[in-house]
């Protein structure tokens, strides 16, 4: 079962409450979120209410995805998994994490296609229960389209 | 222990079936496929259904098949523990692993290019410029290929008016042979004449079609560089054949979005034009007899334009519209697409071109 929570600005807007999951909070290292292609990206994350239970494995990603009305799309920039006792306890509760981003694509927001970029951390537990915590960021300065 | 939900959230406020109950279900299917390959192929190699048809008491101790009958025979039980097999192997490969780290592992995030299938080099997801670049132009450096909407359009009609015409023979033929044998099927004839009309009606499109593309004559459209930078000036150069006078051809750059979805077992595509760049607009324009119109301009990519960008389901195209409008013909557009990269990652290639040929 997947569990997930969102945060597309300063808002952190927990998905499900009927458990007992974990909340991430996350950092970004410019508060404004926006980052040119290139650039690095630095994050600051901390992982609360695991209420003493040890996660299976972590995973942290920078990837772009499509929104709109057609399929969605998705691409991992960076992806990294920790699974294993002495590293888990090196990511968890709390970490810090910089990934350089590509040239493209840039962040968009087209009329029926839109480009996102964001941090997803994806804490496993037991029993295969999991739960994803995403974070949008801005690459680039494309203005939204309107259209003509 | 707990199940999982049959339902879980996707993102906002939509609900979307479990992930888990999914690739169970799938892999349950191929599973299924797998087993009746295994159950249909051992029958037929064990030869538990071995008995003549014709003498259900007599047992059958040698077939008689060739190894072409061997093969078709077996086709149906290798096709099945084929896909069977693959599908099982595919659900077991990813089962558990997140969307990120199937996507990670296999790469499949799938950026097609424009008109070729690799991504343009050090922009990921920007369309190949492949196919736009292998023409030279006569005057400036590349000749732009044409896309036009108008050559499907005369191919659609085409095919309809064969396919729908050969069902029109076969029906008249039917009907003939019916006429010389001395009987009349009233129902018969009733049928072919509204087949004929739409048959006749269909040709006619398809001629009408076929007139309009050739008489109005080619357009082509060069330009000075190519792949464009936002911010950055261009010479484009427009060659527009024809005998005929037109009332006014106009240039543009569009910025078009492409998105692909699905509705039940149909896949649909939706384009939609969400910026126009009028460039240059020519009025009453007589192409030189034998020759053709031609125009040299300058376009210039807006500076804060989105780069192109292209993935399985969804692309972001830049194009050059040509819309003319001749004096006793229907309007038309041709289209030819171009791409332009993200203006941040130029910087960063010619900061790099230049740091190699320093060295």
């Amino acid at each position: 079962m997947t569990t997930a929570d969102a945060s597309h600005g300063d808002d952190h807007v927990p998905a499900s409450t009927a458990q007992p999951f974990p909340r991430i909070e996350l950092r970004f290292g410019h508060p404004s979120r926006g980052y040119d292609p290139g650039e690095w990206v630095t994050v600051e994350y901390c992982i609360e209410g695991l209420n003493g239970e040890r996660p299976r494995a972590l995973e942290r990603s920078a990837l772009w995805y499509t929104e709109g009305k057609g399929e969605e799309d998705l691409g991992v920039h960076s992806f990294e998994r920790f699974a294993t006792a002495d590293t888990i306890d090196r990511v968890v509760p709390e970490g810090t994490f910089a990934i350089q981003l590509p040239t493209s694509p840039l962040s968009y927001e087209g009329v029926i296609v839109k480009i996102r970029w964001c941090i997803r951390l994806r804490v496993f537990f037991e029993l295969g229960r999991d739960h994803v915590s995403e974070h949008v960021f801005n690459v680039g300065r494309v203005p939204p389209s309107i259209l003509p | 222990m707990r199940f999982p939900r049959f339902f879980t959230k996707k993102r906002g406020h939509r609900r979307t079936d479990s992930h888990a109950w999914g690739s169970f279900a799938e892999g349950f299917f191929y599973a299924l496929l797998f087993g009746a390959g295994v159950v249909f192929g051992l029958l037929l190699v064990t030869g538990a259904v071995s008995y003549a048809p014709a003498d259900p008491d007599s047992v059958v101790l040698q077939r008689g098949y060739e190894w072409w009958m061997w093969l078709l025979t077996l086709l149906i039980p290798v096709a099945l523990l084929a896909f069977g097999g693959s599908g099982l192997a595919r659900v077991v490969r990813t089962w558990g692993k997140s969307q990120e780290h199937r996507a990670a592992a296999s790469r499949t995030v799938i950026l097609q290019g424009l008109a070729g299938a690799s991504p343009a080099a050090g922009h990921p997801g920007v369309p190949s410029c492949d196919n736009l670049e292998n023409s030279p132009g006569i005057v400036l450096r590349y000749r732009l290929p044409l896309e036009s909407p108008e050559n499907w359009t005369l191919v659609g009609f085409g095919l309809f008016a064969l396919l729908w015409n050969a069902v029109v023979v076969v029906l008249a033929v039917g009907v003939g042979a019916d006429l010389i044998g001395g009987t009349t099927d009233w129902l018969l004839i009733g049928l072919l004449v509204p087949f004929v009309a739409v048959g006749v009606g269909g040709v006619v499109l398809f001629v009408r079609a076929t007139v309009l593309s050739t008489s109005v004559g080619p357009t082509h459209v060069e330009i000075s560089d190519h792949p464009l930078v936002p911010g950055m000036s261009y010479d484009v150069r427009l060659g527009q054949g024809g005998a005929h006078l037109f009332r006014s051809i106009d240039l543009g750059l569009e910025l078009e979005e492409t998105a692909t979805f699905r509705q039940g077992t149909d896949t649909r595509t939706q384009r939609l034009v969400v910026r126009r760049v009028p460039v240059s607009r020519w009025q009453r324009v007589q192409p030189v007899p034998g020759g053709s119109f031609e125009a040299r301009v300058s376009v210039t990519i807006p500076a804060d334009a989105m780069h192109s960008f292209s993935s399985e389901n969804n692309a972001v195209q830049w194009r050059i519209v040509v819309r003319a409008l001749p004096d006793r013909w229907p309007e038309f557009t041709r289209v030819f697409p171009v791409v332009v990269l993200p203006v941040k990652a130029l910087v960063t290639t010619a900061i790099s071109e230049t740091v190699e040929a320093l060295e």
